[in-house]
């Protein structure tokens, strides 16, 4: 049962990265965008969606509480600081899009909007990290690291990184959804965004195994050791196709290589965690709430996952 | 001053502070989106066009709330760990069981959905709105169930035990049916949509009063009339339910709302203390206005008690909730508004059945429209000043009588809590004083009454992607 719920958490997350790593992505974007007529432009193509997309942190927050408390207290205790950076983020980033509509200083709630999304992201980019580096806890699973654990260059690198990879995401996205200037504008992003991704993500995938004990144990564990050798190889080989569909100006390509590298680089860090939820030292097993309860939340939930992704993909569908 | 660098002390503040700023949006949105589906269904049924510029202009506000909802509620999901995480590990199971399903259901239906009623006026037939519609407030409503469910479940725990510090669920159905549950569920559901029926009732005076259209806001006061007549008085009731419950389950709480430090014993007729100065440190209240017999006759219509009612005396000093005159003046705070509203409820009522309301003659309504612009809050005081008396009443426990609230805080440092509670005490501020300036910049720009209705000279915005443009009111 832990695993079945180490899984869905996995997809709601997975989804989660996806939809609002590109919403996410262009608010970054919107930072450095030349006027403000294109700010606004970046703005309004996610008016209808960001609110769906934010919603899967949402379901990804209860379901971790409800599944598995003792991570959901641990995590978020330890990481008191990068959530409520997160946070303060999206509170900017959410009333953003309302005030904007209504406010005459445009310029105001779109900056607002661009620094809530880079400050969301920048949350979120520390707390891998400091999955990524471990948490610190007694053998009941209770933290007992400090409020600054999470600040360190390790989990700065990783949160560059996934800044830039949302950087990615949101380029191939506004290729696909705009044209002209703008669009060409994006290309260019979309492949610097693409090469400072691919550095980060290199040194982040060669410094874990040097830097933390068990990851490289469980890289070098076999069959996984192949999987893993094969991770790195599969994303070069997305990364080169993503930059030959920038180079050739296709527009939907890219953001579909890009969409199966954020996909590849999730299994690999799946694969790299499980068991663990906490790791180094917490199991999902341990952290697991007691089985009724996870089956009485699959009762609940499990039939409404397929509801929830067949409507993800109904309200994606053209004309809406 | 040490108080200021106490976590539990923080802890409670910053969540007492950003419960009770949520609040106020859900609860707006939660209620008006009854409202609309009522206005919508309205318009398809007359093709009345009028009703249709209701929907697009209430529609305006909802959103405005809807946003700031989100924004704020948001931090709630997430305290429960980073503030609360002992109480989050001890009752995951069954109270994160609960969140999760608040999330993966209502939410999702809300936020889903709400793109297709926003923007999709001109792009689905009129049946998908509607159901559009319908399931934003049904999924609202399904919100306000699942964490009152949750809330309840906090104030009379059972369907389980507390075995090492963890509640173990044995019966899931009868935690979720807990006794508070009902009660709790309705008394919420009735406040969020007597709160917006004020609310639009109230804006809507405000426009006659200012001889705006009165003729259209006549209209939106008297579909918000006619929910009150029974929304109102029904809401009395259910919150009278709420005392008698409060006898059987939380008879501190019963207490402190009525600053009663003696048991009071069955078979004795019992007065009400309508106002007093309760006197924590002396257990007394030394000053008090009392009504003979009121509360055998509130509580069991007739002058003597049926069953006793507790005094705070009863209970070890640090089993009681602290705060007696704040719990005790919030009580009366909301039961005042409650009746206030029926009691304008009614004289509005007497004069629509007169004809007073009839668009020639509303605008001559100056005393009634003024006692509704002055209802408008209300409704959010009530239902602040309840939910103080609800979760300061519960205290000092956290789950009652499992569960002590200085047990369930999490081990943060007191310094990151202080620095999490200044921001959220300035944003909030701003965004309260933003929202406010942008509500009031949509009630003076008004409705757009020239607004063509769905499928007239509107396929245009179909096709192209970027930009995706408001209603053309709210971007005018």
């Amino acid at each position: 049962m832990p695993q079945v719920w180490f899984v869905i958490l996995a997809l709601f997350l997975l989804l989660y990265v996806i939809l609002d790593g590109f919403d996410l992505g262009v608010g970054i974007l919107s930072l450095t965008a030349s006027s403000e007529e294109r700010r606004s432009i970046l703005m309004t193509s996610l008016g209808n969606v960001w609110d769906a997309n934010e919603t899967w942190l949402v379901v990804m927050g209860g379901a971790l509480f409800g599944a598995f408390p003792l991570a959901y207290a641990t995590i978020l205790t330890a990481l008191y600081i990068p959530i409520f950076i997160m946070i303060f983020g999206f509170i900017f980033r959410a009333v953003a899009f309302e005030f904007r509509e209504h406010s005459n200083r445009k310029l105001l709630w779109n900056t607002a909007f661009g620094v809530g999304s880079f400050l969301a992201a920048l949350g979120q980019g520390f707390a891998l990290g400091s999955i990524f580096k471990g948490i610190q806890v007694d053998a009941a699973g209770h933290f007992t690291g400090t409020q600054w654990d999470w600040l360190s260059w390790q989990t700065l690198l990783v949160a560059l990184t996934l800044i830039q990879g949302y950087v990615l995401i949101g380029s191939t996205y506004l290729i696909l959804k705009t044209e002209g200037s703008l669009q060409q504008t994006h290309y260019r992003t979309a492949t610097l965004a693409a090469w400072t991704t691919l550095i980060g993500a290199g040194l982040v995938t060669v410094l874990t195994p040097v830097l933390y004990n068990q990851a490289r144990e469980r890289l070098l564990e076999r069959p996984l050791v192949y999987i893993f050798a094969l991770i790195p190889l599969l994303a070069i080989l997305l990364i080169g196709l993503l930059l030959r569909s920038l180079r050739q100006k296709k527009e939907v390509e890219p953001f579909v290589w890009t969409v199966l590298l954020f996909v590849l680089s999730f299994m690999g860090l799946g694969l790299l965690i499980f068991p663990y939820i906490i790791p180094p030292s917490i199991t999902i097993y341990q952290a697991a709430a007691d089985p009724s309860a996870l089956v009485f939340m699959l009762v609940f939930i499990g039939f409404l996952i397929p509801i929830m992704l067949f409507y993800e993909k109904q309200r994606k569908a053209p004309g809406f | 001053m040490a108080h200021f660098l106490d976590t539990v002390v923080l802890s409670r503040i910053q969540f007492a502070l950003t419960s009770s700023f949520h609040m106020l949006w859900p609860v707006l949105t939660t209620g008006m989106g009854i409202y609309l589906v009522l206005v919508e269904g309205v318009w398809l049924r007359t093709r009345n066009i009028s009703y249709y510029h209701h929907a697009r202009f209430w529609t305006q506000l909802y959103l405005l709330n809807f946003g700031i909802g989100v924004a704020s509620g948001l931090p709630m999901e997430f305290q429960f760990g980073t503030n609360w995480a002992p109480f989050s590990e001890a009752v995951g199971d069954f109270f994160g069981s609960i969140l999760g399903f608040e999330g993966s259901m209502a939410f999702m239906l809300e936020a889903g959905f709400l793109g297709i009623m926003v923007f999709g006026w001109n792009r689905v037939p009129g049946v998908i709105h509607y159901l559009s519609t319908i399931m934003v407030a049904f999924g609202a409503n399904l919100s306000t169930f699942w964490i009152l469910t949750a809330n309840s479940w906090m104030q009379t725990p059972v369907g389980g035990e507390l075995v090492n510090g963890k509640f173990v669920v044995k019966d899931y159905f009868a935690a979720i049916f807990n006794p508070a549950m009902l009660n709790s569920v309705a008394h919420m559901f009735l406040a969020t949509l007597e709160t917006s029926l004020f609310v639009v009732g109230g804006i809507s005076a405000w426009y006659v009063l200012n001889r705006r259209h009165p003729e259209f806001f006549g209209k939106s006061l008297k579909i918000a009339l006619a929910v009150a007549i029974v929304v109102a008085p029904l809401q009395i009731a259910v919150g009278h339910e709420s005392a008698l419950h409060l006898r059987e389950n939380q008879p501190t709480k019963l207490a402190a709302m009525e600053a009663q430090w003696e048991t009071l014993p069955a078979g004795e007729p019992a007065a009400y203390t309508l106002l007093a100065l309760p006197d924590s440190e002396h257990e007394i209240n030394p000053w008090s206005l009392e009504v003979p017999y009121g509360l055998g006759l509130i509580l069991d219509l007739q002058p003597n008690l049926q069953k006793p009612v507790l005094g705070l005396k009863d209970f070890a000093p640090e089993n009681r909730p602290p705060l007696i005159p704040l719990i005790y003046y919030s009580f009366r705070v909301m039961v005042g508004i409650g009746f206030f509203l029926a009691a304008l409820m009614l004289v509005s009522t007497v004069q629509w059945l007169r004809g007073k309301l009839a668009d020639d003659q509303i605008t001559g309504q100056t005393w009634l429209m003024r006692a509704w612009l002055f209802a408008a809050p209300l409704g959010y005081i009530a239902v602040e000043a309840g939910w103080i008396v609800r979760e300061v009443g519960r205290q000092p426990w956290t789950v009652y009588g499992l569960i002590r609230t200085s047990d369930a805080a999490s081990h943060v440092p007191a310094t990151d809590v202080l620095g999490s509670l200044s921001l959220f005490t300035a944003i909030y501020g701003i965004l309260f004083v933003s929202a406010l300036h942008f509500g009031r910049r949509i009630l003076l720009h008004g409705p757009n009454l020239e607004l063509p209705p769905p499928g007239l000279g509107s396929q245009s915005a179909r096709t192209e992607m970027v930009p995706d443009r408001r209603p053309t009111e709210v971007s005018a």
